[in-house]
């Protein structure tokens, strides 16, 4: 089977994400399109189907609340655009190991000091997240839960001491980065294989000529 | 990145203004995109040489951290922090808390699929350019508006995190109405309504949170600010009353017209035998919204009277020397 890398799969995902969101509205056939697009990659990325779809519930829900106000084919269509869009990115998400998610972010086409700012981000938050993680359990063993639980959620002193820990360790982490020789730029190693290059300059061509061709088909 | 659970938790939690893809039209994708790129090339040119990447990294990182630490709203919904005011306080510049919360919303929509790809640009505009530049204009203001101390930081860093939350949903409304996604009269007021009730949840914890840091590690924040000049308070605190204030405004009717309903003769009001045009019946502004029309005709009577009040000084007090 076809083996594609982590940056070609990332940049694949967002490319037919752009593609899906730009269909032109209520253009129905072409949206049926891409949701066989949609689901073969997800069957191509080997996506953990349950989960899959229990995220794609919890948004659908958010979506409706959106979208439905506005009322008949025009939300259902906004719904179902977006959701072929949430199904793309996240079959690519879900099948990527956590710890390759940094990695793929290094495959994106920003410019460098963007890149290092979101690559580093990304290290950290992990740390954050695990932090808060620690919190709640702290909160929890002082008995800060039961009727008023949500008083310890609005808590400033949690998101407080959170940036004084966060600053604590993102020093850390900076002084074992600069003994490891960091010297104000990260290390980048992009994969450049070339016929990969040439793959996805011929899918983008595919994908975005049969976005463009919806518009023209609606004007006929 | 994180478990399942966080992932859904932040789901949830996050969107409330992130406009999913697909709900902006292309070309305003594209001109928000343009918008924002431009705008962070810039950050990035006018930043200071001596901000180094790791601490805006982990500034970012804290935001967006800070935002899964939800507060309950009304009706059973929740809120988080958006935190582009906090960025500016703790940032100390605009700039760079531009990226910050630009590089948050970056992150959500590529690892966390929250906000679109498409969208991206959009929500860049609303939360990093909107939010982050109406806290940093005000957010100074209102410090020196208070009289300038450090003390005064978290009261006005609340304010004004509450008036930079209805600004960007404010942003992200006109987008939509742009896009022929969502008619005025539908997104406007119920976007505003919403984020008037989060930005008073956004304005608490910012504030709560900056109190907690000028008690413990006071040299984290800016220092004082100088006092504004005193003619100065009074016009900057009205305006504010009027634009800002205005927006909570009740809709019932006053006292004089609940009679005239109640004793029936509201009507009388109507027979009018020479009907003269005014621009702001009501203090409304026909084909705008009922509260945004409040708080335009809210601003502009407080500086017509202003300025009338200020010619007829002048005027008596020439006279009388």
């Amino acid at each position: 089977m076809l083996k594609l890398s982590l940056f070609l799969r990332l940049r694949l995902s967002l490319i037919l994400v752009i593609s899906t969101a730009l269909i032109k509205t209520n253009n129905w056939s072409f949206l049926f399109i891409y949701i066989l697009i949609a689901l073969c990659w997800c069957i191509f990325l080997k996506t953990p189907i349950k989960i899959l779809l229990k995220l794609l519930g919890a948004e659908l829900i958010l979506l409706s609340l959106m979208a439905l106000p506005l009322g008949g084919e025009k939300a259902g269509f906004l719904m179902v655009r977006s959701l072929i869009c949430l199904l793309i990115m996240n079959s690519f998400l879900l099948s990527v190991p956590k710890y390759h998610l940094s990695i793929a972010l290094k495959g994106l086409p920003l410019p460098k000091k963007m890149q290092e700012i979101v690559i580093l981000t990304g290290e950290y938050l992990e740390i954050l997240l695990l932090e808060i993680q620690h919190m709640e359990i702290s909160a929890k063993l002082r008995s800060l839960n039961g009727n008023s639980n949500w008083l310890r959620y609005i808590s400033a002193a949690m998101i407080g001491s959170l940036y004084l820990r966060s600053l604590d360790r993102a020093q850390r982490v900076y002084d074992a980065m600069v003994i490891r020789g960091y010297n104000g730029t990260f290390p980048l190693e992009i994969d450049n294989n070339k016929s990969e290059n040439f793959m996805l300059i011929i899918l983008s061509i595919m994908v975005m000529s049969l976005t463009f061709s919806s518009y023209k088909i609606w004007i006929n | 990145m994180t478990s399942l659970k966080s992932k859904l938790d932040h789901y949830i939690k996050n969107k409330i203004m992130h406009i999913p893809d697909g709900f902006i039209s292309p070309p305003v994708a594209v001109m928000t995109t343009v918008i924002s790129a431009g705008v962070l090339t810039l950050s990035f040119s006018k930043m200071g040489k001596d901000v180094k990447a790791p601490v805006i990294a982990l500034t970012t990182a804290f935001i967006f951290a800070a935002q899964m630490i939800n507060f309950p709203v009304a009706g059973g919904t929740s809120g988080h922090l958006l935190g582009a005011t906090l960025a500016v306080v703790i940032l100390g510049d605009p700039w760079v808390a531009t990226i910050s919360i630009s590089t948050v919303l970056l992150i959500q929509a590529l690892l966390f699929a929250d906000g679109g790809i498409t969208a991206l640009g959009a929500n860049i505009f609303n939360m990093g350019i909107v939010g982050v530049w109406v806290s940093w204009l005000l957010v100074t203001t209102i410090q020196r508006l208070l009289g300038g101390a450090k003390k005064r930081l978290p009261l006005a860093a609340g304010i004004t995190a509450a008036i930079s939350t209805v600004s960007a949903a404010v942003s992200c409304s006109l987008l939509l109405i742009i896009s022929g996604t969502a008619p005025l009269n539908l997104v406007l007021p119920a976007m505003t309504g919403t984020h008037i009730l989060i930005g008073v949840g956004e304005g608490l914890i910012t504030g709560s949170v900056l109190r907690y840091l000028l008690a413990t590690n006071p040299d984290l924040l800016p220092d004082d600010e100088s006092k504004l000049d005193k003619w100065l308070v009074p016009v900057i605190g009205t305006l504010l009353v009027a634009g800002v204030l205005s927006l909570l405004a009740s809709s019932w009717p006053d006292g004089l017209e609940k009679v005239a309903e109640n004793l029936g003769f509201i009507h009388l009001a109507e027979n009018v035998r020479v009907e003269v045009p005014t621009p702001f019946a009501d203090y409304q502004i026909s084909g705008i919204n009922e509260q945004i029309g409040t708080s335009i005709s809210g601003v502009l009577g407080t500086l017509i009277c202003f300025g009338l009040a200020f010619f007829m000084t002048k005027f008596i007090s020439r006279k009388s020397a």
